[in-house]
């Protein structure tokens, strides 16, 4: 067990509707979606005194270009919060939304502040590469071969899990058509319309006369899901990533846009501020595995999540596992024998999207809302895999 | 006249004729405006939108460049027909129904901006009846268009002025396609189906005729009326299934409707078989059934003895293959109506019937016999037009043979030969070309655009082209002059074997240089098509058989020093290409100092296909653009640049056109893109003499090259990587990228350093060599050598 002064709680998280890579967001800026989560999340606790804030920790996995220059930092001015809140960015590519929840917390733990704010923001429309605006590898990979998988694509990772572990297509077909039903179910049933504020997104088009005109559209849902998904649509698809592989467009995880913010509280705080916590931060833990097969990190790092807060994976009734793809969630879930029907129960990021650095903090959201409306639920655990061949898991104990 | 001036051009008609004519038009940077019937449901224009989008994906493409699609609007007969007043040609191509068309000119006349010409693409209608459906002030505004499909690459066009038509339109508008559009054009009376679908269509008839009298198989008749006969490769019934079967009934039907005194009137039907393949909805390669049909990888083809479909195939007969070899056209049809085989009294009875045909209707279709020969080559493909063919063969000797063939009622129709067929030795001569209906000689039209054509398409028995006067010439190329056009500016063309380059043509092309440079004030590049194939692969292979790399080191440094005399010519070099210039070809194009393209130009870095580099400078090139584009970036990082030229050259992309080439990078912005391939030298001609009028100076060497290095060369395997852990490629193709890499990123030196150009051109060289000592490159030449296709090995 680690060693903590005090106990850090979730009072409130929030999250924009996740878009589609050049979909309804093409043109918002990830400083803007974080400035506006930032605004939304500070509302929810009317009572705090914003000054108060001991830093926002902000994930982002490529911190450059529109979303570098430490957006954290930008995007807490823009939101209007006092000078005196301080912002970091970090990066541990998809585990840096909830990488900043265990940060913020971990501050708190440590006694070092009182009240934290950790976030995520991600734009992949505004990459002009998936890999960024400049890519440049060192020569020293293609030097030694146990180098070479730093080089890997994320797909090729998935396509080497799918052939260690032996994960065929028509699983992962399977499996990206029930992550589609869920999530579809999920908006109909209303279950995320407490963690989502809708986004208004303003289009700034040629006029008349050389006026420029403002056009509105709010975005009140995820444009991931897709009810026509089907086997058969799925099983059209080519692999992309390997001649003769199984990971295609469809049984992966999608590009997306979005961002996410969690407010974290000590006691102490959640007393003198009257707000009602909703889960205890109960750990966290990130392990590394060779960068060929990055998407088994779960595998590593979840049961060490699970002895830092001193539970079981049985006592876990619902866990975020991000669906970077069909085949290493897949993989992990058999590797850790989890139950599929307590894994992703509202769908996962093959049809929910994967705004990359923004998604821990974004399913945060998701499973305080699953707190919030049930209240069986005790523990529950969001876990990741990450490139070049990491893992991450943090459990929340509901309160 | 004055200037015709065409600045938009509205289609009525989004079918397959009509989309396409507008995207060629768009190539052409002519906006259009493209109508159709507005759709019953959703937008408007749904129905233009869908065929626009169909277009994207057409292979061969309409449009000669992806983004040229946004100079094609959409717009319905609904809500826009006060557009048309924006244009100032209107190109009608709907569906051929006289009433439909008749319908839609009284709908549209209104709207039409004054003075804008409107012009009918019917196959077939009649022009003056057409005419007749607009307001008697517009009929001098009315024409004839007819495009050939595909029209971005069929060179037909025939215009049919009615007796109204202003003449001086007519002139404006053979102008204007010819030079703006690159069509070549054939003036055509106003005759059911013109002139080349009215002989087209009949030799189709002739043969189904003979096919079924002589009772031999469709896959046999292709096989013989195909490249042998000097035809296009899909032949008659393979055409047919690209056609449709429907259509091709279809124009048929019009034969049959609206010439039931012409003689052969009888054979204008569709046969039995053809009809109940139609009714089935076998309608050829739109419903992946017809004549032929695939199975699997098997192609088959109906056989109407069995019933079925069997596996296709099919042989010519060993003496009819043996006749057909022969050079001597007059022994070639001696022979072939002499041999008793059916195939070749097949072949023998086309020709015949066809000549046949031909020589009676001259008078009414045609104004003479110059403009059926090049119809039938412009529009349906083939090598020679049938008088040309007859010409060749002898005129006389075939006039009898044709003429006992009809007494013995072995010809299709039993009406004689006209008379003026016995009175002449043949319709071509230097003077002109026979007009039955005037009978004289009719030269070409003089109009000022065709004196852009140095080298126009010649029938047999035309007067020879000026050849100019030859300055020097070696095994390789010969360096030349005309006069009448620039005494000045030399021409040197390669004349190899498919103009590849091997040593003779490097030797010629640095003497052609150093020539230039002390007796003339610039130099012109250009042989007709294709521009090079590359290197001389047979010399390579034999090197390297022998193992002489120090030899094959030589070479690749001749190579080099070629372009490197081409670029740095102390007069302006000027590469005039049309059709492929690929390897070594575009080497020397992209070295020049400038380049004017036919816009059929198919321009590609290949070497990665035998397993090899560029290495006559090719690399180098690319590195020293993306040098100079990173100058005007942000941050002047060259990689970016250097990553797509990367993906060009391990790739072996070949653009499909000149602008594609230009965008590429094989050419630049500021080159010449000519629609007309015949115009290029005239033009190139002149751009050399403004070059050395002006302000052009020769280029320098650039000491300072700021280069990818080392971390470029490594993010270029990352993708070379990943292609080859997938699967996508082999062991040997990821080494043949990486050297590419390397040449284009200035070898492993730290990225960021400026090199010299002589530096990255040693790299690009040492990494040539190691690729050719390599077995597998040796073996990828060896293969294209053997079976002109590459290996992946």
């Amino acid at each position: 067990m680690s060693k903590q002064i005090q106990d850090a709680y979730v009072v409130a998280a929030v999250r924009t509707p996740v878009a589609k890579r050049n979909g309804a967001f093409r043109h918002v800026r990830p400083d803007d979606m974080l400035a506006t989560v930032l605004r939304a999340l500070v509302a929810k606790v009317p009572n705090l005194d914003a000054s108060q804030i001991g830093d926002v920790v902000t994930g982002c996995a490529m911190p450059e270009a529109e979303q570098g220059m430490n957006v954290a930092r930008i995007g807490a001015l823009l939101a209007g919060l006092p000078d005196a809140v301080p912002g970091i960015t970090i990066n541990r590519f998809c585990a840096s939304g909830l990488q900043a929840v265990a940060d913020a917390a971990s501050r708190i733990r440590l006694g070092e502040a009182d009240v934290m704010i950790a976030a995520g923001t991600e734009s992949m429309s505004a990459m002009p590469q998936i890999m960024g605006n400049k890519v440049s590898l060192n020569p020293d990979i293609f030097a030694r071969d146990e180098n070479l998988a730093i080089a890997y694509g994320m797909g090729l990772t998935a396509e080497k899990v799918a052939q260690q572990w032996q994960v065929s297509r028509e699983d992962q077909d399977a499996f990206a058509v029930e992550s589609h039903r869920r999530a579809c179910a999920a908006i109909a049933a209303g279950h995320f319309a407490d963690e989502i504020a809708p986004y208004a997104v303003r289009a700034h088009v040629p006029g008349e006369a050389g006026t420029v005109r403002m056009v509105e559209r709010v975005l009140e849902n995820d444009e991931g899901p897709r009810a026509d998904a089907s086997l058969e649509r799925l099983a059209k698809l080519r692999p992309v990533f390997a001649a003769r592989g199984s990971v295609t467009a469809g049984n992966s995880s999608q590009m997306s846009d979005g961002a996410g913010a969690v407010l974290l509280m000590s006691e102490a705080a959640v007393k003198r501020y009257d707000v009602k916590p909703i889960a205890r931060f109960a750990g966290y833990a990130v392990a590394g595995v060779p960068p060929q097969v990055m998407g088994i990190g779960p595998v590593e790092a979840i049961p060490r999540a699970l002895a830092l807060a001193g539970v079981s994976l049985g006592d876990i009734a619902w866990t975020e596992l991000n669906e970077a793809f069909a085949a290493q969630a897949l993989a992990v879930m058999r590797q850790l024998d989890m139950d599929p029907a307590r894994v992703n129960p509202l769908g996962g990021a093959i049809a929910l999207g994967h705004p990359l650095g923004a998604t821990g903090a974004i399913r945060t959201a998701t499973l305080m809302s699953a707190m919030q409306r049930d209240p069986a639920l005790r523990y529950g655990m969001i876990s990741m895999c990450i490139g070049t061949g990491m893992g991450a898991a943090g459990v929340f104990e509901r309160v | 006249m004055s200037r015709l001036i065409i600045r938009k051009v509205a289609v009525l008609g989004a079918g397959v004729m009509g989309a396409q004519i507008a995207a060629h038009c768009a190539n052409a940077d002519v906006p259009v405006i493209l109508f159709d019937l507005p759709a019953k449901e959703g937008d408007a224009n749904g129905v233009v939108a869908k065929a626009i989008a169909g277009m994207k994906k057409l292979d061969p493409a309409p449009f000669a460049a992806k983004d040229r699609v946004r100079h094609v609007e959409a717009a319905n007969y609904g809500s826009d027909l006060a557009r048309l007043g924006e244009c100032d040609l209107v190109i009608e191509a709907i569906a051929e129904k006289m009433e439909w068309k008749l319908d839609l000119y009284a709908k549209v006349a209104p709207h039409l901006k004054a003075g804008a010409i409107f012009a009918s693409n019917t196959s077939g209608l009649s022009i003056e009846a057409l005419a007749a459906g607009m307001p008697a002030e517009r009929r001098s505004q009315f024409c004839g268009i007819h495009f050939f499909n595909p029209p971005r690459y069929m060179p037909l066009v025939e215009l049919i002025p009615t007796a109204a038509t202003e003449p001086a339109l007519v002139d404006g508008l053979e102008g204007w396609l010819t030079t703006r559009l690159g069509k070549s054009i054939v003036r055509a009376k106003d005759t059911p189906n013109f002139v080349a679908n009215r002989v087209g269509v009949f030799s189709i008839l002739a043969v189904l005729h003979h096919t079924q009298r002589l009772g031999l198989a469709f896959d046999e008749v292709d096989l013989l009326t195909g490249p042998r006969i000097g035809r296009p490769k899909s032949a008659t019934f393979r055409t047919g299934d690209v056609v449709g079967l429907d259509t091709l009934a279809h124009v048929v039907g019009t034969m049959q409707a609206t010439l039931p005194d012409d003689p052969w009137s009888a054979h204008f039907r569709t046969p039995d078989w053809l009809r109940a393949l139609i009714a089935r909805g076998a309608l050829g390669q739109k419903t992946k059934c017809g004549i032929y049909r695939k199975q699997g990888k098997q192609i088959q083809v109906l056989d109407l003895q069995l019933q079925d479909y069997r596996d296709s195939g099919g042989e010519v007969f060993p003496e009819v293959e043996a006749i057909l070899k022969l050079k001597n056209p007059a022994e070639k049809f001696a022979q072939l109506a002499a041999h008793p085989h059916p195939q070749a009294q097949f072949l023998w009875s086309i020709f015949r019937d066809v000549f046949h045909y031909c020589a009676v209707h001259l008078g009414d279709i045609a104004d003479n016999a110059r403009d059926i020969d090049l119809a039938m080559r412009w529009g349906f493909g083939w090598a020679q037009g049938p008088f040309e063919t007859w010409q060749a063969a002898g005129w006389q000797a075939v006039a009898e043979m044709i003429r006992d063939d009809i007494a013995h009622g072995r010809a299709m129709a039993a009406v004689p030969l006209p008379a003026w067929v016995f009175e002449r030795e043949g319709v071509h001569a230097p003077a002109g070309s026979y007009s039955a209906a005037e009978n004289s000689l009719k030269a070409r039209a003089a109009l000022s655009v065709y004196q852009r054509q140095l080298y126009p398409d010649r029938v047999l028995g035309e007067a020879p082209d000026d050849r100019g006067e030859t300055l020097w010439e070696n095994a390789g190329v010969r360096l030349w002059r005309r006069a009448d056009q620039d005494a000045r500016i030399g021409i040197v063309s390669i004349t190899s074997k498919m103009h590849a380059i091997g040593d003779e043509v490097m030797d010629g092309l640095l003497e052609a240089v150093a020539r230039a440079e002390c007796e003339l004030d610039g130099l012109v590049i250009w042989q007709p098509a294709p521009f090079a194939v590359g290197a001389n692969l047979q010399q390579v292979g034999e090197a390297c058989r022998a193992g002489e790399f120090d030899l094959l080191e030589k070479m690749v440094a001749k190579f080099q020093r070629t372009s490197m005399a081409i670029k740095h010519a102390q007069v302006p070099v000027v590469a005039a290409v049309q059709g492929m210039a690929l390897g070594g070809g575009c080497e020397f194009v992209m070295h020049a100092a400038h380049r004017v393209f036919a816009l059929e130009s198919y321009v590609g870095l290949v070497e990665a296909g035998v397993g090899l580099i560029p290495a006559g400078g090719g690399c180098k090139e690319f590195a020293l653009q993306a040098h100079a584009m990173a100058q005007r970036a942000a941050g002047g990082d060259v990689f970016p640049y250097i990553q797509n030229a990367f993906q060009t050259i391990a790739m072996a992309t070949v653009a499909k056109s000149a602008l594609e080439a230009v965008q590429l990078g094989f050419g630049r912005g500021s080159d010449d893109v000519l629609f007309n391939a015949n115009e290029i030298l005239f033009a190139a001609i002149r751009r050399a003499r403004a070059m050395a009028e002006s302000a052009w100076r020769p280029a320098l060497l650039d000491p300072q090259v700021t280069v990818a290095g080392r971390n470029g060369v490594a993010t270029c395997e990352m993708m070379l990587i990943n292609m080859a852990e997938g699967g996508f490629i082999s062991a040997h193709d990821y080494r043949v990228a990486r050297a590419a890499a390397t040449a284009l990123c200035g070898g492993e030196v730290d990225s960021g350093s400026r090199v010299s150009e002589q530096w990255i051109l040693d790299v690009e060289r040492a990494q040539f060599v190691e690729l050719l000592k390599t077995e597998k490159t040796q073996q990828r030449i060896a293969h294209m050598l053997e079976t002109g296709k590459p290996l992946r090995n």
